[in-house]
């Protein structure tokens, strides 16, 4: 097999030949100040415009030397299309939402235009930039959330988690299958407009709730949302998910993108054979306060665990210095 | 005498239990025939509501319960609280302190700031809350102002991890520092971060953060 960046990631996903070396992969944004002044595209401007939007995701691939190509660097794209007021932030700020527009948990109104929507239309457009730039060559990643993290959005996170906490499930769950479909058509437009995979966020994560909740609530939605969705799906759920890795897999995803506060040691040997492990380099110590020492120890730790695509656990945090994700990529270019 | 022993004892424990299982709708009408059958409110609310919050704080930390059956059992508590409080005489009220707390400048996320209000207040202590998004300057001020004998802090964002060092640099240059103890808290933050930037102390979940406060208070 040729070592290209797009060889390697997908290889990688189904656990097949390897290459040279691993592949260094970002299911979620690894912009930070420095990959904005050096491609000259800052935030807000990535969020809304897709020639801004491709460019910053090109730049980590030709900048830093990551194996993908991602362009979304919000989780707000589906809430804004639903009626979310959303702040873009700036260059110092992700995007936030400032209401939440079905707190009563009444009936959610998809518009009928969904995809056209600014919002949405803006990640298919830079999708289909990336294709046209390096289609083949570089895996291209795109994102979508799940409805447990659009329902986040919709309803407010305490006022969700409450309710479920409250017995008035059926409220959750009756939210949930009104967005899934949202998350089901986004996925397929991304992959028609140019994606090889797409990344599923649903952050239904160990810190908020059990996986029992995740048992009852989310994994049916999973199932039917995988077996609809025929392209490859990595699962990203951040958080400790220790006690949810085999649901993960029962859910049919192809890939889990998993945190540092999982061991990598432990999910390979608990679902490595099941499914893909993209992963789990620190931020917060290590990406974001540590030496490039400290990034070489852990994408080292995870390579010989044998988590599959090396990746930051998360949405880099934008301080993140420049040379930390620049030895994220060294180090994986060590080979196995 | 011995018949209304049993009857007291048997309703903190009802009530205790109400809250644990977070029986929302059952407690009001529950703490009202506690009330009517004169049991003692000082016993309602240490007893039942702070060590049944206790119970939910234990259950929390070791992941037999979440976030969804936290908040829950919070707002049962509450619904207690609401009808003892306007009964409770000023010498019945007396708090184990007062802290003021809030996310801290440029974070949004105040989930984790509630649980630990909520936790708090089940454990006694009077909790003024300074909100989301809140600047060095804003806390500084609030805390020559109120005189809380604690200051939290919490974050979700790694981004706003430098914004609580802040607080405590400022303390430091109005002369506030020695007056107030600061605890920190939030995903992104350790314990050895509290350190570096001179906190008392850092709570790794709600639970701990009572705990903590209790630690910090004794140490007064």
């Amino acid at each position: 097999m040729k070592s290209t960046s797009y060889n390697l990631v997908m290889s990688a996903l189904y656990n097949g030949t390897k290459g040279s070396r691993p592949p260094a992969g970002n299911p979620t944004s690894v912009v930070c100040h420095g990959l904005m002044d050096l491609a000259g595209i800052s935030f807000p401007e990535a969020h809304l415009d897709p020639h801004a939007m491709a460019e910053l995701a090109l730049a980590g691939h030709e900048i830093i030397g990551f194996d993908t190509v991602m362009p979304e660097y919000s989780v707000h794209q589906e809430a804004a299309a639903l009626g979310c007021n959303v702040d873009w932030g700036n260059k110092d700020c992700m995007p936030d939402s400032r209401n939440f527009p079905y707190e009563d948990f009444s009936d959610v109104e998809v518009p009928e235009n969904l995809l056209e929507k600014p919002s949405m239309r803006v990640v298919l457009d830079a999708l289909s930039i990336l294709r046209r730039h390096v289609g083949g060559k570089v895996a291209i990643i795109g994102k979508v959330m799940g409805p447990w993290t659009i329902a986040y959005h919709m309803a407010g996170t305490q006022n969700l988690l409450l309710r479920i906490g409250l017995g008035e499930e059926d409220k959750v769950i009756k939210m949930l299958r009104q967005l899934m479909p949202v998350s089901i058509a986004f996925a397929k437009a991304q992959f028609r407009a140019g994606a090889d995979i797409v990344v599923l966020a649903d952050h239904a994560t160990g810190n908020l709730v059990g996986s029992y909740h995740y048992k009852e609530l989310l994994l049916p939605i999973h199932q039917e949302m995988t077996s609809t969705i025929e392209g490859p799906l990595i699962l990203h759920v951040c958080g400790n998910c220790l006690d949810r890795l085999e649901l993960f897999a029962d859910a049919g995803f192809d890939a889990y993108h998993f945190e540092w506060q999982v061991d990598a040691k432990v999910a390979v040997e608990r679902v490595g054979h099941r499914m893909c492990l993209v992963g789990n380099v620190n931020n917060a110590q290590v990406l974001y306060q540590g030496a490039p020492d400290d990034v070489y120890r852990q994408v080292r730790y995870a390579v010989e665990a044998g988590v599959n695509i090396i990746a930051p656990e998360c949405a880099v945090p934008l301080a993140t210095p420049l040379e930390n994700l620049k030895a994220l990529v060294t180090a994986v270019h060590e080979g196995y | 005498m011995e018949e209304s022993t049993y009857k007291m004892s048997d309703y903190i424990e009802q009530i205790k239990q109400a809250v644990v299982d977070a029986k929302h709708k059952d407690i009001e009408e529950l703490v009202k025939r506690a009330i009517d059958e004169k049991t003692d409110l000082d016993m309602i609310v240490n007893n039942a509501l702070i060590s049944a919050m206790d119970i939910v704080g234990m259950k929390f930390s070791d992941n037999e319960i979440f976030v969804p059956e936290m908040l829950a059992s919070a707002v049962t508590m509450k619904k207690a609280l609401g009808i003892i409080k306007p009964l409770l005489t000023r010498k019945d009220a007396k708090s184990r302190g007062t802290i003021m707390i809030g996310t801290v400048k440029g974070d949004l996320h105040d989930i984790g700031k509630n649980l630990v209000i909520m936790m708090l207040e089940g454990a006694g202590f009077r909790i003024i809350d300074l909100g989301v998004d809140l600047s060095a300057e804003r806390a500084v001020a609030a805390v020559a102002e109120f005189k809380p004998d604690i200051l939290g802090l919490s974050a979700l964002l790694t981004t706003t991890l430098p914004a609580m060092e802040e607080v405590i640099k400022i303390l430091k240059t109005k002369g506030l520092r020695d007056s107030v103890k600061v605890m920190v808290g939030g995903a992104p933050v350790d314990l050895k971060f509290a350190q570096k930037i001179g906190a008392d102390g850092y709570g790794k979940d709600a639970a701990e953060a009572v705990q903590l406060a209790k630690t910090l208070l004794t140490q007064n």
